[in-house]
């Protein structure tokens, strides 16, 4: 099992904003499929959200304790991905769903959780990506967004 | 001459009559000898009684009266009454038979309307006439005239009283059997139902699913009916199949028919899907296979890398299975790789079911007694518990994704073979449960 190769280490602007809401925001920064480094940080939304999912290859939206989308992940770092994640809590789903919304390119329906951003743009739920994967065509995808490698 | 005759007849008919103890045979005795006399004397006089319902309506009402007499339940004094009217009785008629004889004569084309009223009618209305007070004997031919038409009449409407009873009676009853009858037919099934599922689950503990859940659950009831008769038709496409395979069809023909097996199959997970909505726990428990399929249970079905492994017909992939035709070498390395994606998204959901677990668990373990009730902690708890819905539906979805990506990678004979490894597969597991739900009936 090839390991994931974290390429890119994230700093992590501490910041608060007093007009915004308050945003928990949970980083997976690990080597190995065991130890999951969360640092937490508290970030703005909006810009951040955006810049967060061009700028990773692969970035999972789930709720916080939501089980499906410990599904994705599993699923993901099973293959070799590194993929980034953001806990959403109970309260800001709605804040949260309606940003991943502005931001996604043209998919039709709405945006549900789990979600899984690739190469910036929006991929879909754990349907999608079990679909995919199972017909064989979720790792040429990872690989064309660079979160695989070999 | 002959009314002399008669009225003797009709004499000793009375004491015989009267010698009767019960009011019913005394009452058939007089119908049947009057209903003769009259016959008789009709035919001499050209007339035809008509008899409604066993009774015989006389004409004259004067005869009524004395007819009445004859009853022994009459007055305040019933003996003293009894010898008077008797005696009167016994002159009467024939006063009265005369008179009516002279009353044929003079109207020998009587109207249908004049009608016979026998006596039995007065003997029972004895009772009624009593309390209607009449005082005596003095009154009786004044007030005989119309007595006995209002006793005909109560009498009538006496009995139409009854008979209406009885009829709403005998509707509340027959209503009342319905009912049970399909109580019965419920309870019935039920119990089908869960002998079915096997007596050795049923959670007493339970206070929603009392082990009767297709009692309780009418989703539950509908897929169980629909799953029954999915299996039959799953029996008969599972025999096409192999008849087709045996009698080398052409491709064409193959095609539909792989075609409908696999329509089939996907009708059944949005059965499934369907189910899951209503009792998650009954779909995830297998409760609906039989017991050994039970057994190899994962996540309300089986497992998708085993359902990949049955249809290609061999443990070790790159031996050309007897049940395969020959797998060409890319076709063998796509099923490499489809094997492999199938176990991955197996084993991420597993992981995520674990996970769901625990959490539940730990919740469940913190809640806490609050006034003697669990219920406001279970909120958290009741909301995870419906997540796995969603566990359930993915377990189908990545069945059902592997199964199509079989039929992409194989040829149209090689996919009829598969499904018909995968359908007796099941099959025989279906028997080998009913092989031992026997066994293990036989005394030891």
């Amino acid at each position: 099992m090839q390991q994931a190769i974290p390429y890119k280490s994230w700093p992590l602007p501490l910041h608060t904003n007093t007009g915004h809401t308050q945003q928990s925001f949970t980083l997976l920064n690990d080597m190995t499929n065991q130890s999951l480094v969360s640092p937490k940080a508290v970030l703005k939304p909006t810009e951040d959200m955006l810049s967060m999912v061009s700028e990773s290859a692969v970035i999972v939206f789930a709720r916080r304790g939501c089980c499906m989308g410990h599904v994705v992940r599993r699923l993901l770092l099973g293959l070799g991905v590194n993929p980034a994640l953001y806990e959403v809590d109970e309260k800001d789903e709605g804040a949260v769903i309606k940003e991943l919304e502005l931001i996604r390119n043209g998919k039709d329906g709405k945006v549900q959780f789990p979600a899984v951003f690739i190469g910036g743009s929006l991929f879909g739920g754990l349907d999608r990506v079990m679909a995919t994967h199972i017909s064989g065509d979720l790792i040429p995808i990872l690989k064309d967004a660079g979160a695989l490698w070999l | 001459m002959l009314y002399e005759k008669f009225s003797f007849f009709i004499f000793s008919f009375c004491l015989e009559v009267r010698s009767c103890s019960s009011r019913q045979i005394r009452k058939k005795k007089l119908n049947l000898c009057l209903r003769q006399k009259y016959f008789q004397l009709c035919g001499f006089c050209g007339l035809i009684a008509k008899a409604l319902r066993g009774r015989i309506f006389l004409g004259h009402p004067s005869l009524l009266v004395r007819l009445s007499f004859w009853s022994p339940k009459n007055m305040n004094s019933p003996s003293a009454q009894f010898v008077t009217s008797r005696r009167m009785g016994v002159y009467d008629p024939i006063h009265q038979m005369s008179m009516w004889g002279e009353n044929f004569k003079s109207n020998s084309n009587l109207n249908s309307s004049a009608s016979l009223i026998v006596e039995d009618v007065k003997l029972d209305s004895q009772s009624e006439d009593a309390s209607h007070g009449i005082s005596g004997p003095s009154n009786q031919y004044d007030q005989e005239a119309t007595k006995p038409v209002d006793k005909a009449q109560r009498r009538l409407a006496q009995n139409r009283e009854a008979a209406r009873k009885s009829r709403l009676r005998k509707k509340a009853y027959v209503q009342q059997l319905e009912t049970s009858r399909l109580k019965l037919i419920q309870l019935e099934h039920e119990l089908e139902c869960a002998r079915h599922q096997g007596s050795y689950i049923g959670g007493g503990l339970d206070a929603i699913h009392p082990g009767f859940p297709g009692a309780v659950n009418p989703g539950i009831t509908t897929f169980e009916i629909e799953y029954g008769n999915w299996v039959e038709e799953q029996n008969r496409q599972i025999r096409d199949l192999r008849n087709a395979l045996n009698a080398h069809v052409t491709d064409m023909e193959l095609r539909m028919l792989v075609e409908n097996c696999r329509n089939h199959y996907f009708e059944l997970f949005r059965m499934k899907e369907t189910a899951a909505k209503a009792d998650v726990f009954y779909v995830t428990s297998g409760m609906w296979k039989t017991s050994a399929e039970r057994f190899f249970s994962w996540i309300g079905g089986i497992r998708p890398s085993e359902l990949l492994k049955v249809m290609c017909g061999s443990s070790q992939i790159n031996v050309l299975g007897p049940q395969l035709s020959p797998m060409t070498e890319q076709q063998s390395a796509e099923v490499v790789i489809l094997r492999d994606a199938c176990q991955q998204a197996e084993d991420a959901l597993w992981q995520g079911m674990e996970r769901l677990q625990q959490t539940l668990a730990e919740t469940v373990a913190a809640s806490q007694l609050i006034e003697g009730s669990y219920i406001p902690q279970m909120a958290p708890a009741m909301k995870k518990l419906e997540a796995l819905v969603e566990f359930v539906n993915e377990a189908d979805h990545i069945r059902e994704e592997a199964l199509e990506q079989m039929f992409r990678i194989l040829t149209i004979r090689q996919a009829a073979r598969g499904l018909l490894a995968l359908g007796e597969y099941f099959q025989r597991f279906r028997a080998l449960s009913k092989l031992w739900a026997t066994r293990s009936h036989e005394p030891a």
